[in-house]
């Protein structure tokens, strides 16, 4: 009954206060000192209060690990045979992403440029927001359209090229569509074409002017907000992000190889 | 009151300064000796994870006669991952590792192209990188003919895309 | 006396605990491999075989080992996820959110290292690539745009210990992935947690 009684939401008035202390005098040590303090709406402690929560939906997990490790057993291959790459090869789940964006760039540019600018920008990411209060603490859909919209962007997208190379790359690394038999190997190749270096110039150039130029020619304020060196920095990232969609667009829809060939690098 | 202006007095600007200046070169100095030591450390730790001496196979191996191959065929040298082409006229030798991130390619004698398991980058049977992600066509390696009839293939020599042993 | 808001691990399912939990249990069960796990290339495969068949729990504990290391590595971006989108990368916290980018990559490279050691087909191909793409680095790797260093000596022979994949680069993806690795994940975790307290706790709504 007493317990009842503190574990309702009760105004802090001195009065209550009071009683509340009496009452902890009362059940002496079976009372948590959490209540005889003055505690702020909507707010609870840190321990054991929040610690014991997470434990718990910790322990859960563990049960399901245990159950899951008891009845599926961890995947390991036949021995390593550097002589030999089996024709059906994934990474582990967590890199199968990586693996199918490899197949799209050269590998300086999706093994490490992609990866250094993602990370790169993540790293920035504090630094290149403007607003240094808006949403913090809430999902702050409708405020923060653009942060968000980037953000979820980015991050779906990897996860797409996840599933892309999980389910629907075969033997060979080729494309099966879900309808396909994987088990039936692709009988044709397509040859891929690149695009000559003036056309290639004249694209990336125009590709980046118009993700450069445009959103501040729409969003004035957005840009004026946001200030020159962050817009430029934010929107060279956007265009870099923007560029993996294109690209995986071309390369199927038109087989396109490289966007722009060059004797030292290739895009 | 008076006695400690006076006191202060004594220490004059020029005293002053070169405390100053000490202090000063102190800190920095202080801070030279820890950059350097951490440079040192980290030189050290880096230079330390070079290998020194690397036990690997010999770049140069023989791969048998030239009439062990049949004309048009396409085969594995194990574990040199070298391929051995034999065309009606001669042979050439082929890096049996792709381009793009150095899987092993897999002869598909239907199409008569390598398939490279690890991303779908494809060559055709001369080494051309015509579909995939492949950056540059597989290297031709360099190939002599031994003394004793064998083909003898050097890894470390990379050649044009012409080249063919005449056997 | 540290209060936090009321019902945080309701909206935001208690991702970052999560991951916590499940790289203890990483820390927990990879000792107990490395009883019977030797990192020699001649021995790993037959060793983690026998971790599978003979040692008794042994298959149990590698695999909570590795599902736990799946659920981490979902649950880190996740966490980052729910971070992003609680702006909780806001001031005071910018610091916090700049260490927990280096955990993420830290984790990445734990899993990447972790799934070598079998030195099943799927490691070996797998560390092929890695060793690779390290090799294609510009300016500093070998194969790269722009290369400067030569191919003994740039960083993707670092990495292996060599030019091929062999015993120098099991022995190093060993000593990542059981000591460099998960202990500087660790340090960097407590600071992550020093920093929630020093930032006043959790984002709460403002």
């Amino acid at each position: 009954m007493i317990e009842k009684v503190i574990e309702e939401e009760v105004p802090t008035t001195e009065e209550n206060k009071e009683r509340l202390r009496l009452l902890t005098v009362v059940r002496g040590e079976t009372l948590r000192n959490r209540d005889i303090y003055e505690r702020p709406p909507r707010y609870e402690l840190f321990f054991p209060n929040f610690v014991m929560k997470e434990l718990c939906v910790g322990l859960a997990f563990l049960i399901i690990i245990f159950t899951w490790a008891y009845y599926k057993d961890a995947p390991l291959y036949e021995l390593s045979n550097p002589a030999e790459t089996p024709s059906h090869i994934k990474a582990a789940w967590y890199f199968v992403g990586l693996q199918e964006l490899l197949a799209y760039f050269d590998p300086y540019l999706a093994g490490v440029i992609i990866p250094s600018l993602i990370l790169g920008g993540l790293y920035l990411v504090p630094f290149l927001d403007p607003d240094p209060v808006k949403g913090i603490g809430r999902f702050a859909f409708k405020e923060r359209k653009f942060a968000i919209g980037c953000f979820l962007g980015g991050y779906v997208m990897w996860y797409a090229l996840l599933l892309v190379g999980m389910f629907f790359r075969g033997t060979y690394w080729s494309f099966y569509w879900p309808w396909e038999d994987q088990s039936v190997v692709k009988a044709t190749e397509v040859a891929l074409w690149s695009f000559p270096l003036p056309a290639g110039i004249a694209f990336l150039v125009c590709y980046g002017l118009l993700m450069l130029l445009l959103p501040a020619v729409i969003f004035q304020d957005f840009f004026f907000r946001v200030g020159l060196i962050r817009y430029f920095i934010t929107f060279n990232l956007f265009a870099a992000m923007c560029f993996v969609p294109i690209k995986v667009l071309l390369r199927n829809g038109f087989h396109v190889k490289y966007v722009l060939v060059t004797p030292w690098f290739n895009i | 009151m008076v006695k400690a202006i006076v006191g202060a007095e004594v220490l004059d600007a020029k005293k002053i300064a070169r405390r100053e200046a000490i202090r000063k070169g102190l800190f920095w100095a202080c801070w030279g000796v820890f950059i350097g030591f951490a440079g040192v450390l980290g030189a050290s730790v880096v230079r330390f994870i070079y290998p020194r001496i690397v036990f690997e196979p010999s770049s140069i191996f023989k791969a048998g006669k030239p009439d062990d191959y049949k004309a048009g065929s396409v085969t594995l040298v194990t574990g040199r991952r070298v391929f051995i082409v034999r065309m009606d006229k001669g042979v050439y030798a082929l890096s049996a590792k792709c381009t793009h991130l150095g899987c092993q390619p897999i002869w598909y004698e239907d199409q008569q192209i390598f398939k490279c398991p690890c991303h779908g980058a494809r060559f055709t049977k001369e080494g051309i990188n015509f579909a995939g992600p492949a950056p540059l066509p597989l290297p031709r390696f360099y190939l002599s003919m031994s003394p004793d009839g064998h083909i003898q293939v050097d890894k470390s020599r990379v050649v044009s895309m012409d080249f063919l042993l005449e056997a | 006396m540290k209060w936090v808001p009321l019902g945080l691990v309701r909206y935001t399912f208690c991702l970052g605990g999560l991951s916590v939990f499940f790289f203890l249990l990483c820390i927990l069960t990879g000792p107990f491999l490395m009883l019977y796990y030797v990192p020699d290339v001649n021995r790993a495969y037959s060793d983690v075989m026998d971790i599978m068949q003979v040692v008794p729990f042994g298959a149990f504990v590698r695999n909570v080992h590795r599902w736990s290391a799946c659920l981490m590595v979902l649950c880190v971006p996740l966490h980052m996820l729910r971070v992003f989108l609680q702006a909780a990368y806001k001031p005071p916290r910018q610091l916090n959110w700049l260490v927990g980018i280096t955990l993420l990559i830290l984790t990445y490279l734990l899993c990447f290292t972790g799934y070598m050691l079998p030195w099943d087909q799927e490691a070996y191909w797998g560390a092929t690539i890695g060793a690779t793409m390290a090799e294609n680095t510009p300016i500093l790797g070998a194969k790269g745009p722009f290369s400067v260093l030569p191919s003994d000596k740039d960083i993707h022979y670092i990495m292996l210990g060599g030019t091929v994949l062999d015993q120098p680069t099991l022995s190093r993806f060993f000593f990542a992935h059981c000591i460099a690795i998960p202990g500087a994940l660790a340090g960097l975790m407590g600071f992550h947690f020093y920093n929630i307290h020093r930032a006043g706790g959790m984002s709460g709504p403002l």
